[in-house]
């Protein structure tokens, strides 16, 4: 465990832990952003290197200047502080996320526990995909041949997200 | 405690928070923005997990994931500005025209 990803994690945490409780909503964008970068460096730093590519260009990159530009669009002020009107919606809230959080963390330790067992490994491990030519070689490969036509359908998808929110976007509503 | 669970606990911590971010704000901006956060939470588990599993097929559902997220947070986004534009306010509590 390196100690470089430990303190990526620690950062992303923080951020995320800002994000939830600031008032001005572009810190809250710049927090996110924050958490985006974080968890990119995480992917390279483990070897993912294309899904660390991808998250740079696509989430922190066009996702985020989206969410800035409508915040500038809309010319957001600072909320007024959510969370003093109703303390027992917080209360309650807090209570939902200690609960998830503490179920979703028995079932990884769980999982932890029992994978010594029955683990099946595939193909690709570290110095396969090395030899095969690198982490970004494989993926595209696997993309272009095995999951070509769900390639071709996403790209569809894109094409109606596109043309779905220009239409909402000039529309009149009377 | 090893890489992987290190990186489980950080995407289930991310999760929570995502989740809280979405229960207890009340802009859609903010929701919008925590519905990223958890598809993000998400992203990091699946290639985590599948990266400890030696195997290619979670890189590219992320790959997909992120390409979703990219055309969902558009259209929101795009909602969000006729939200505005019919209700001077992208507060939830502020669009109550279907109110009984």
């Amino acid at each position: 465990m390196s100690p470089v990803i430990i303190i990526l994690c620690v950062i992303s945490a923080a951020l995320a832990v800002t994000m939830l409780f600031t008032k001005s909503p572009i810190t809250s964008a710049l927090c996110l952003l924050g958490v985006l970068i974080m968890t990119a460096a995480i992917y390279g730093l483990i070897g993912e290197h294309m899904i660390a590519t991808l998250q740079l260009v696509v989430y922190a990159g066009a996702i985020m200047v989206l969410f800035i530009f409508s915040i500038m669009l809309l010319n957001l002020t600072d909320s007024e502080n959510d969370f003093k009107k109703k303390p027992f919606v917080f209360i309650l809230g807090l209570a939902a996320g200690i609960t998830v959080f503490g179920s979703i963390v028995y079932a990884i330790l769980n999982h932890f526990k029992n994978e010594a067992n029955d683990k099946t490994l595939g193909a690709f491990s570290s110095e396969t995909v090395l030899a095969l030519g690198g982490n970004s070689k494989v993926l595209s490969h696997a993309l272009f041949s095995q999951y070509y036509v769900s390639f071709e359908v996403v790209s569809l998808a894109l094409l109606v997200a596109v043309v779905g929110s220009v239409v909402l976007a000039k529309r009149k509503v009377d | 405690m090893t890489n992987e669970i290190l990186l489980q606990l950080l995407a289930a911590f991310l999760f929570t928070v995502g989740m809280l971010v979405v229960l207890l704000r009340r802009d859609t901006i903010m929701i919008l923005m925590g519905i990223e956060l958890l598809l993000n939470a998400a992203n990091l588990s699946i290639v985590a997990f599948s990266k400890s599993a030696n195997m290619i097929e979670g890189q590219v559902q992320v790959f997909f994931i992120i390409t979703i997220a990219a055309a969902e947070s558009a259209i929101g986004l795009s909602i969000l500005v006729n939200l505005y534009r019919n209700f001077g306010s992208i507060k939830t509590e502020s669009a109550t025209t279907l109110k009984g």
